[in-house]
């Protein structure tokens, strides 16, 4: 009895000394640190005098902005990759010849100041900007996007690294297909002079100049590709406003000011961190400690104490993508149409994004957002009616019910911020019609990898849209030519890929916007995916960061951002 | 411990299993267990550790009669509730009732403490008797097994298992358990080599009794009372690492209420609705420290030490 007494004491005291410590360091140290910071940042000169401890200071002086995410790139090799984690993280480091607009997918002038288009729609000529310069020093011109695009295009090229795994399936999905292929519309690139160049094209591409402004098409070193061989997606050079410094797999990414960067006075901050914490709730307070100056992922749950927070600011990217239970159609049990119908009619979409987007969703009946051309509003969709699900699963002949794996993302995505959530909500859904569902984890990049090599049963993904065409959905996602790569559903239909190659060529928009929503209209019938919700993912970031601005795309450049006083 | 002191424990001890003693009283009035059950009766520590592991017990049996709801049924309009008359410890973010969890989950996490720790026992007593009795090559093998085992942090090794089998609560059961097989195994095994030099085994060799007969009639019985001691305290070991698997993802699979899963589940949630960790975190900590206390007060009763 003693004994205990006397540990309990002496526990209680040693916590109040740690909470005590606790408080010290947030209340007192920090704010200092803060004030400190900001005055140097504003003005060198006059702090310095002032500051106590010069050192340390010079280095708060700095414009350090520290990016929360949470998960890390899978490569910095950008056309290599779909994730989204690593198109944030080489949209900085990379430049492409066009881009998009700071908040819309309008395209602006990106390493080309200027373009012009031939009346047949088959010659697209850039104009390149001049006095360009990657990181390594070397010059940026037309020979160096010649080699780039000739790098994706062609499995043989000296750098496409195909021996080592690497494969450009995005640039066979937005160019239709790779050198020798009949659909590859990229027939030949000139190089007109160092500043010029011209891609024919053997048909026309509706989207070409939204492909350009993409940041899987940005323009890397030649010479640091023949530098790294392989390893480029470790070492990555560019033109953008900054430069690589660092990478700690699954912690952060260190990215350094570009002093030569050729847009004047351009970029304002010295370094950029991106931090990985997986979890949510944790991110949010980092933010709040001063850790992280911006996170993405924000819990929508979040949203509302974040918005009436002093010093901390929310904001929103636009509706552009979409969460979905995908089925690998394949695959038993899942390649039973009946069955994919059933499950689709008894998830309750309205619930989850009434339950779990907090107002920050739509649900979702087609697998491309409201907003894009070709959104087809007369589908149907699945209504939440298990009367129907479960009649539809005895015809599928699963009456006395079965058991299906449900794997689910380990990380927090725009489109779904807390899978396992959602999942735990499915398998309740799913129950109520005799599915078990057994939940499966993995990380994030087995994950990618496996969902790729068709191992699942059903899986959950999302996707979002990168350059504001329909095709990038559902070409992507749906069409045969990319199964295993953006189609993790193993979805062949040949009718859905004829209306969907289709549409790529023709370059009358409301012809492409006929030839998509018939597509939906197909996909909806075959039930592969179950599409959930279009979500508009919150962000947050403290007040003294300026100039940010979310891009519908995920993606956007820091080359504006400051941090103020 | 002292070899005085020690041959007066095992003396007390011994006196019931080897029945030459004649006056029937006498016996009673030494009983070891009976006088242990008294002490322990005495200690209000371990009297309040008893009532705490009771309660969750008897809320664990009678759960599905005092709540109306199921473990895994969903309200999501309901998400987030704050502890009220209808839930009375809240709900969680798919608004399932967080006190029908914690009655199902006490079923888990008791069943699995119970399970993994019968386990240990079974097979690491046994090693431990083989270990210590027989010597030789045998133990050197046993006991450098039981070292490697040890070398490891406990919850790494029990991941490692899990990693192995993959996550589901039967292999964290199985995990928990083969992390405390060497525990029991070597505290046995020391036992087993001091009992093993006391006269009356060398009374029974030289009676011709077989190995098995020593070992079941006397060598095992009088080891029992660290055994118990340290399964009690194992109990609350074996929930935290159950929790801590759980917590991890590789113990219960969803959706099943298991504490540690609901800590890891609603850890997005601890500014927004604290409530969602409190609960299920107050549960692990009463039924640990119930355990503890038990263990502690057992560990009196059956150490003559602490007789006055």
């Amino acid at each position: 009895m003693k004994k205990f007494s006397f540990l309990f004491i002496m526990l209680l005291s040693f916590m109040l000394i740690l909470a005590a410590c606790n408080d010290e360091s947030g209340e007192t140290e920090e704010p200092s640190d803060d004030e400190t910071g900001e005055q140097e940042s504003g003005t060198d000169s006059e702090s310095e005098s002032e500051s106590e401890s010069e050192e340390a200071d010079a280095e708060e002086g700095e414009q350090v902005l520290v990016f929360g995410r949470g998960g890390d790139s899978e490569s910095l090799d950008f056309a290599s990759t779909t994730d989204g984690e690593s198109s944030r993280v080489t949209k900085q480091i990379y430049e492409s010849l066009l881009d998009f607009d700071k908040e819309s997918f309008e395209v602006v002038p990106g390493l080309a100041h200027d373009w012009e288009v031939s009346d047949d729609g088959l010659t697209y000529t850039f104009y390149l900007e001049e006095g360009v310069k990657f990181h390594d020093g070397t010059d940026f011109n037309a020979e160096a996007v010649k080699t780039n695009f000739e790098r994706w295009a062609d499995p043989e090229h000296e750098y496409a690294f195909t021996e080592e795994g690497y494969t450009y399936a995005i640039y066979g999905t937005m160019f239709g297909g790779f050198k020798g292929d009949e659909d590859h519309v990229i027939d030949e690139i000139n190089v007109v002079n160092d500043h010029e160049i011209e891609f024919v094209l053997k048909q026309p591409l509706g989207f070409f100049l939204q492909n350009m402004a993409m940041s899987y098409f940005a323009i890397t070193s030649p010479a640091a590709l023949e530098e790294y061989g392989p390893a480029i997606n470790e070492n990555p050079v560019g033109t953008g406003p900054f430069k690589f410094e660092s990478w700690t797999r699954d912690d952060q990414i260190v990215l350094e000011k570009n002093e030569d960067y050729w847009k004047e006075g351009l970029p304002k901050l010295d370094r950029v961190i991106f931090e990985v914490i997986p979890d949510n709730s944790a991110r949010l307070i980092a933010l709040r400690s001063g850790e992280l100056d911006i996170m993405d992922g924000l819990n929508p749950d979040d949203a509302d104490i974040v918005e009436q927070e002093e010093g901390i600011d929310l904001y929103t990217r636009a509706e552009n993508n979409f969460g979905y239970l995908g089925f690998n159609t394949q695959k038993a049990p899942l390649d039973n149409k009946k069955l994919r119908q059933a499950i689709n009619h008894a998830v309750d979409r309205e619930a989850i994004a009434d339950a779990l987007y907090n107002g920050y969703a739509v649900p979702a009946k087609n697998p491309v957002p409201p907003s894009y051309l070709g959104y087809n509003d007369e589908v149907e969709g699945y209504e939440y009616d298990l009367e129907k699900a479960q009649e539809l699963l005895a015809e599928a002949g699963y009456a006395d019910g079965l058991e299906i794996d449900l794997w689910t993302m380990p990380v927090a995505r725009p489109y779904m911020p807390d899978p396992e959530t959602v999942a735990e909500i499915i398998q309740a859904d799913l129950s109520q019609i005799g599915i078990t569902v057994n939940i499966v984890r993995e990380e994030w990049a087995p994950y990618l990898e496996k969902t790729s090599n068709g191992e699942q049963e059903m899986f959950m993904l999302g996707w979002s849209g990168t350059n504001g065409d329909p095709d990038y959905f559902l070409s992507s996602l749906l069409h045969g030519d990319n199964v295993g790569e953006g189609n993790r559903t193993f979805y062949e239909n040949e009718e859905v890929n004829e209306l969907l190659d289709q549409a790529k060529v023709s370059i009358d928009q409301d012809e492409r916007a006929d030839l998509y929503k018939q597509a939906q209209v197909l996909i909806s019938e075959d039930s592969p995916m179950v599409t959930l919700v279009h979500s508009r993912p919150v962000l947050a970031a403290a007040s003294y960061v300026e100039n940010y601005v979310p891009h519908p795309s995920t993606s956007e450049s820091l080359a504006e951002v400051e941090l103020s006083n | 411990m002292s070899t005085e002191e020690k041959k007066q424990q095992s003396e007390e001890i011994d006196s019931n299993p080897v029945q030459f003693h004649e006056d029937p009283e006498e016996i009673q009035a030494i009983s070891p267990w009976r006088d242990a059950f008294r002490q322990l009766r005495k200690s209000p520590l371990a009297i309040t550790g008893t009532v705490i592991i009771l309660f969750f017990l008897i809320l664990g049996i009678i759960a599905p009669f005092i709540t109306g709801y199921g473990y895994d049924e969903q309200f999501l309009k309901d998400r987030l509730t704050p502890p009220n008359s209808d839930y009375w410890l809240g709900t969680d973010d798919v608004g399932r009732d967080i006190f029908t969890r914690i009655a199902y989950g006490a079923r888990i996490s008791l069943a699995v403490g119970f399970f993994a720790i019968v386990g240990a026992l079974i097979f690491g007593t046994f090693l431990g008797i083989v270990s210590g009795y027989f010597g030789k090559w045998i133990d050197m093998l046993i006991s450098r097994i039981f070292d490697i085992l040890l070398a490891f942090p406990s919850i790494l090794l029990a991941i490692a298992v899990v990693a192995i089998l993959g996550p589901s609560l039967q292999n964290a059961l199985i995990a928990i358990a083969i992390i405390n097989i060497p525990i029991f195994g070597r505290l046995v095994r020391s036992k087993v080599i001091s009992l093993r030099e006391e006269e009356y085994i060398l009374a029974a060799k030289a009676q011709g009794l077989k190995n098995g007969r020593i070992i079941f009639n006397h060598i095992l019985p009088n080891s029992l009372a660290p055994i118990i001691v340290q399964a009690t305290l194992g109990f609350g070991t074996a929930i935290l690492e159950a929790a801590a698997l759980g917590f991890l993802g590789l113990g219960a699979q969803p959706p099943n209420p298991e504490w540690g899963k609901m800590l890891a589940d609603s850890r997005d949630f601890i500014q927004l609705a604290p409530w969602t960790l409190i609960f299920p975190g107050i549960s692990i900590m009463l039924v640990v420290l119930g355990f503890n206390l038990i263990g502690d007060g057992l560990r009196d009763a059956l150490d003559p030490k602490m007789k006055n």
